[in-house]
């Protein structure tokens, strides 16, 4: 095995579950609303991770695939909290009040989408609903994963060794 | 290096670009056709193009530019962010080229694309202010702009690694088990 070789597992591990369950949790999930926010960050702290394990520079597709991988965690993450805590329409809606009160507009059928929401739960739904947030997440994942390696993946290079001195005709002597 | 150096950067480069640049404009069309095709009364695709959109928008009706009286798939900010994605895929050639390594962009850049999407974002949210759709979509604008920058750089290396990988295994199965 290539020591040099990142290993990406642990990092996307860590960074995928913690932003999986940030997105399901009610109000916190808000933040996948601008551009996978969770998503993205999660795949730049998983490549902060490995940066900081790596003894080299990350290349740009050592954080693709390291946000990727964060990504298809996350959803997996997301998908099983999801199934844990079904939605409860009533904290649903006390979120959706608070909003209101910020001056966040609804859906004009937020209460057919809220009702409609218990019954989207069966396996098939839930699988396919998995394959579907797993691609996206994926892909937003490889984009956070690759701001990740501009901001935190390069490495600074080691002083070069001194050139040795000539041997000059005076040392020769 | 064999397996990488078979196939020239500048040919991967422009695949990935033209790649990239597809599923920009199908994602693009698919945010415009949701409402189209309500209008048009085919409620369920319509429906599943929304649908397709909502794990990565809020769709709040008040946040959404609209087409044909419907609101679009996406806010006004996202509706920003695909935009200059769009836009910033359509000045990488000008600026960068389509035969060299895609180069990450520098670390004060990402902070001046992304500064004024944070600060409207969490003022927004504090309900310091709020702000109007324009200058919502004018900050996913500014971020989205800067995006394909990391994307193709991204892609790029993933497909010559992906290519290198596979070299190497093609290596070894003709080498046979030692």
């Amino acid at each position: 095995m290539d020591p040099h070789k990142p290993e990406y597992f642990r990092p996307a591990l860590i960074a995928g579950a913690a932003a999986g369950v940030f997105s399901a949790i009610p109000g916190f999930s808000l933040l996948n609303c601008v551009c996978c926010l969770w998503i993205m960050g999660g795949a730049a702290v998983a490549v902060k991770l490995l940066a900081q394990a790596s003894p080299v520079s990350l290349k740009p597709a050592d954080g693709a695939l390291a946000g990727a991988l964060t990504g298809i965690v996350a959803a997996v993450a997301h998908t099983l909290i999801s199934m844990a805590f079904p939605p409860d329409i009533e904290m649903a809606r006390r979120v959706l009040g608070w909003l209101s009160g910020l001056g966040i507009e609804q859906p004009p059928n937020i209460d057919s989408l809220l009702e409609g929401s218990t019954r989207l739960m069966s396996p098939g739904l839930v699988i396919l609903g998995l394959f579907v947030t797993a691609a996206v997440f994926a892909v937003f994942g490889a984009l956070g994963g690759v701001i990740g390696v501009s901001l935190f993946g390069r490495k600074a290079l080691p002083p070069a060794a001194p050139p040795a001195a000539p041997r000059g005709p005076a040392d020769a002597s | 290096m064999t397996g990488v150096s078979e196939v020239p950067l500048a040919r991967t480069v422009r695949a990935v670009y033209a790649a990239t640049a597809a599923v920009a404009v199908l994602w693009l069309l698919g945010i415009f056709l949701a409402p189209w095709l309500a209008a048009r009364g085919a409620p369920g695709a319509s429906r599943a193009l929304y649908a397709l959109f909502s794990p990565v928008c809020h769709q709040a009706a008040g946040r959404c530019f609209t087409l044909l009286g419907r609101p679009l798939a996406v806010c006004g900010r996202c509706l920003g962010i695909y935009a200059g994605f769009a836009a910033g895929l359509l000045a990488y050639p000008l600026l960068r080229g389509l035969s060299a390594e895609p180069a990450l962009p520098p670390a004060r850049a990402f902070v001046l694309a992304v500064l004024p999407l944070a600060v409207d974002g969490t003022a927004g949210v504090l309900g310091l202010w709020r702000s109007p759709l324009g200058l919502r979509f004018a900050t996913g604008l500014a971020w989205g702009t800067l995006l394909p920058f990391y994307a193709l750089a991204g892609a790029v290396g993933l497909a010559r690694l992906l290519r290198e990988r596979r070299a190497e295994r093609a290596l070894e199965n003709r080498a046979g088990p030692q």
